[in-house]
């Protein structure tokens, strides 16, 4: 493969660096991976006290999840991805189309996907679902519902909307 | 790092050198991590979209992912976290696989790939095992209405663990959604490891010394690289959200 080189500059040899160099990289790179150990950490035990303390399904639960995810995935592409030492212009040409693509899809499936919004109107949820999360709710780990349908009232009800 | 200087756009697109100043095979890996990244975003945003339809009936991933191998008691999230941990972990030693490359230095990147190999096969046997328990389920399982051969309806009984049409956990997208993504994630983890090995192999060979770069190894740590992002977006997504 080698004999086949045009008379381009040998980016692959250009990127070697020196003993020193390499320390403070190196150095660079054990920081980010403190960093990313740090925040998935914090997440964890975010994530395990949310159901006690009732913060599950808040809105600041959700940015704030979502927010740290950038942060880990941003310091992914930079540094271990070396997208930062790139030329100005590849970075854009990596990470705008990304973007503008992820937002366009975000922004059509909330203003198209009107036919799921009401969970109810087209095809009702099986009543099963419900009751589990409820019992779950009451504190019945693994719910195995109390019976409360009858089977051949159930088995109308199931027929008529198993997806 | 001397080409991260920036270029004037005459200079950088007149000809006889990349106008980005990266060789072909770095840029073309970095053109297809876009068109994969586009590829999970959009399973990701679609997971997004039928959690929130159904989410009064979601079920917690608290309740549902709490098994950690060889503890009988139950540890909410705390296996996948450390599967989380080991993925960071081997992503860490790939990039100082790429630094010793960098250094040509055959021996720094030899062990640094070894153990970025064994974390990748050890986070695909996680998996494995995450999606074992998840299959056969928990003693108590679920209320279910299950098709029934014998007499061709639909009949409540109880139902344990997950299958491709009905799991004990919620909803029937609850497990297809589980599959599919960790899926799709676990087989880029395991061809991940799977070049991983062949690239260690070359190394061993002595092919990149012969070469005088190892970009090589830059190239597969990239798509590695991509493999534990991906998982930084599932983790939250399934398991966090």
């Amino acid at each position: 493969m080698s004999e086949f080189h045009d008379n381009y500059p040998q980016y692959e040899v250009m990127s070697n660096h020196s003993e020193e160099d390499g320390k403070k990289a190196r150095r660079t790179l054990w920081n980010v991976f403190w960093i990313m150990l740090v925040i998935t950490i914090f997440e964890l035990i975010i994530g395990s006290m949310a159901p006690g303390h009732g913060w599950t399904g808040t809105l600041w639960l959700k940015v704030l999840f979502i927010g740290l995810t950038l942060v880990k995935a941003g310091a992914i592409v930079l540094w271990f991805m070396h997208l930062g030492h790139e030329v100005k212009f590849f970075k854009y040409v990596i990470l705008l189309p990304y973007f503008v693509f992820m937002c366009y899809t975000i922004f059509i499936i909330l203003t198209e996907g009107t036919y799921s919004g009401q969970p109810g109107k087209f095809a009702p949820t099986n009543k099963i679902f419900i009751e589990q999360q409820a019992a779950l709710k009451n504190g019945h780990h693994g719910g195995a519902g109390h019976g409360a349908e009858t089977p051949h009232e159930g088995e109308a009800a199931g027929a008529g909307q198993h997806h | 790092m001397a080409h991260s200087a920036e270029i004037d756009s005459k200079d950088a697109w007149g000809g006889g050198q990349s106008p980005f100043r990266v060789s072909y095979g770095k840029m073309m890996m970095w053109f297809f991590l876009v068109s994969d990244a586009l590829t999970f975003g959009g399973l990701l945003i679609s997971y997004g979209f039928i959690r929130h339809k159904y989410a009064e009936v979601w079920p917690k991933a608290e309740h549902v992912f709490t098994h950690f191998p060889f503890v009988e008691q139950h540890l909410p999230l705390a296996y996948v976290g450390l599967m989380t941990f080991i993925l960071i972990m081997s992503s860490v030693t790939m990039v100082l696989a790429v630094e010793a490359g960098h250094r040509m230095d055959r021996r720094g990147v030899t062990i640094w790939m070894f153990w970025t190999i064994v974390g990748g096969a050890a986070f695909v046997g996680s998996q494995a095992w995450e999606w074992f328990h998840f299959i056969v389920g928990t003693e108590e399982g679920a209320l279910r209405d299950v098709w029934s051969m014998e007499t061709g309806s639909y009949v409540r009984q109880i139902f344990h663990g997950a299958n491709m049409v009905t799991n004990e956990y919620g909803v029937p997208q609850f497990a297809n959604y589980f599959f599919f993504i960790t899926g799709f994630h676990g087989t880029h983890v395991f061809s991940g490891v799977i070049i991983n090995l062949i690239i260690f192999l070359n190394v061993l060979k002595g092919t990149y010394e012969k070469r005088g770069h190892y970009e090589m190894v830059e190239k597969v740590g990239l798509y590695w690289h991509f493999v534990d992002l991906v998982w930084v977006f599932v983790f939250t997504f399934f398991y966090l959200l």
